[in-house]
């Protein structure tokens, strides 16, 4: 499948593509993610927004909140993250099937935010698992949340593709 | 018969009006009986305890920062100045505040305990059970002790931490700060590695708007 084309592009001409099992189970993987719950702070009312009615990212396949972490693909950290989370967040993380991906939401769970001078506060999410999208803001809008959001499904359609560019 | 009048026929303790608010300030020693008759009095009967909290009186009256005039910048920062003995209390150094209500008599009062150098007092719980978490929040921000409590554990800060972060010679920064380490396969707690910094601003304009007219003409002119 051609980068950049849409899908309908392709098919409804023909009525068949041709293209690569990588490029497809990539497609279908960046298309339907299923993030997991986790709200720590005020950024998870940002998260709402995003997934409620006016941004509605189920529209690219994201909003099916698990609360599980074994249900899910994609861990969106909103929020502050303590000292005594810490060993949770990391637990829930690993608890996720391969491959996780993981979006840093806000101020606070990129480094710290407004709480880096704290005695109890991880001075960013990345000190405890690998992120792959950092999110600014604080909190950042449901807008920014769902930029976020698509840059990261293109991280994860065309990673097989970014990592053949990359050798 | 107002609360306070009520209170000073006590007997107990120094009974103080503020604002409309009634205090009564007593020691650890008598702590307890004067809990049970601020209960059990008919024309007092404060029969919930909304609040208990810690006060650390270190430092009071000290100024941490001072700034010598304006900032020449658009923003900056005070400096951070080690912190002088010379505090203006003389009181004790710990104190622990209560808010009581009496539903009976919609009135509130304020009940301000001193506590000693061993910094302990006898525990509340067994006449107002709701400051059991309050004790517990009290014993794991300043290191009070709370004799007789059932339960007394830490409540908020982590699991082991060590250190009672609501001291005023506690470091902001704290002593550790966590990572996960993939060797060990767990969080794992480093020295910290920050320094700490005021966050205070200067003033950016030295002029007079925050100054009593008085004031002015002897210091500011």
């Amino acid at each position: 499948m051609a980068k950049g084309l849409d899908v309908n592009d392709i098919i409804v001409p023909k009525g068949y593509t041709v293209t690569s099992l990588d490029d497809l189970v990539s497609w279908a993987r960046g298309s339907s993610m299923w993030p997991v719950s986790f709200g720590l702070a005020c950024c998870a009312v940002e998260m709402m927004h995003a997934a409620a009615s006016k941004h509605d990212i189920d529209r690219f396949g994201w909003g099916l909140y698990r609360g599980s972490p074994r249900q899910s693909d994609v861990i969106i950290v909103a929020g502050t993250l303590c000292n005594k989370m810490a060993g949770a967040f990391r637990q829930t993380y690993d608890s996720m099937p391969q491959p996780t991906w993981v979006i840093s939401m806000g101020s606070c769970a990129n480094g710290g935010g407004y709480y880096h001078y704290s005695y109890s506060v991880v001075r960013g999410c990345d000190r405890i698992i690998p992120v792959d999208v950092y999110v600014p803001g604080c909190p950042p809008t449901a807008q920014a949340l769902v930029y976020g959001i698509m840059q990261l499904m293109m991280k994860v359609k065309y990673a097989k593709q970014w990592e053949r560019d990359r050798l | 018969m107002n609360i306070a009048d009520e209170l000073r026929e006590l007997g107990q303790g120094i009974v103080s009006e503020s604002l409309g608010q009634v205090s009564l300030q007593i020691s650890a020693e008598e702590v307890l009986s004067v809990a049970k008759s601020l209960k059990t009095n008919p024309a007092i009967k404060m029969n919930m305890l909304l609040d208990l909290c810690g006060v650390d009186y270190l430092y009071y009256g000290v100024e941490s920062w001072q700034t010598e005039g304006a900032c020449h910048q658009s923003y900056c920062r005070a400096r951070a100045e080690p912190l002088s003995e010379n505090s203006v209390w003389t009181g004790a150094r710990f104190q622990v505040v209560c808010h009581l209500l009496s539903i009976t008599h919609n009135q509130r009062m304020r009940l301000k305990v001193d506590l000693d150098d061993s910094v302990s007092m006898p525990s509340l719980s067994g006449v107002w059970p709701s400051s059991v978490w309050y004790e517990r929040e009290a014993f794991d921000l300043f290191g009070i002790q709370f004799k007789q409590h059932p339960d007394l554990r830490r409540i908020l800060t982590d699991y082991g931490f060590v250190g009672f972060p609501m001291r005023k010679d506690f470091p902001l920064v704290g002593r550790v700060e966590m990572r996960y380490d993939s060797q060990s396969a767990q969080c794992v707690y480093d020295p910290v590695s920050i320094e700490y910094q005021s966050h205070v601003p200067r003033m950016i304009r030295n002029d007079h708007r925050y100054v009593d007219v008085g004031e002015e003409s002897g210091e500011r002119a």
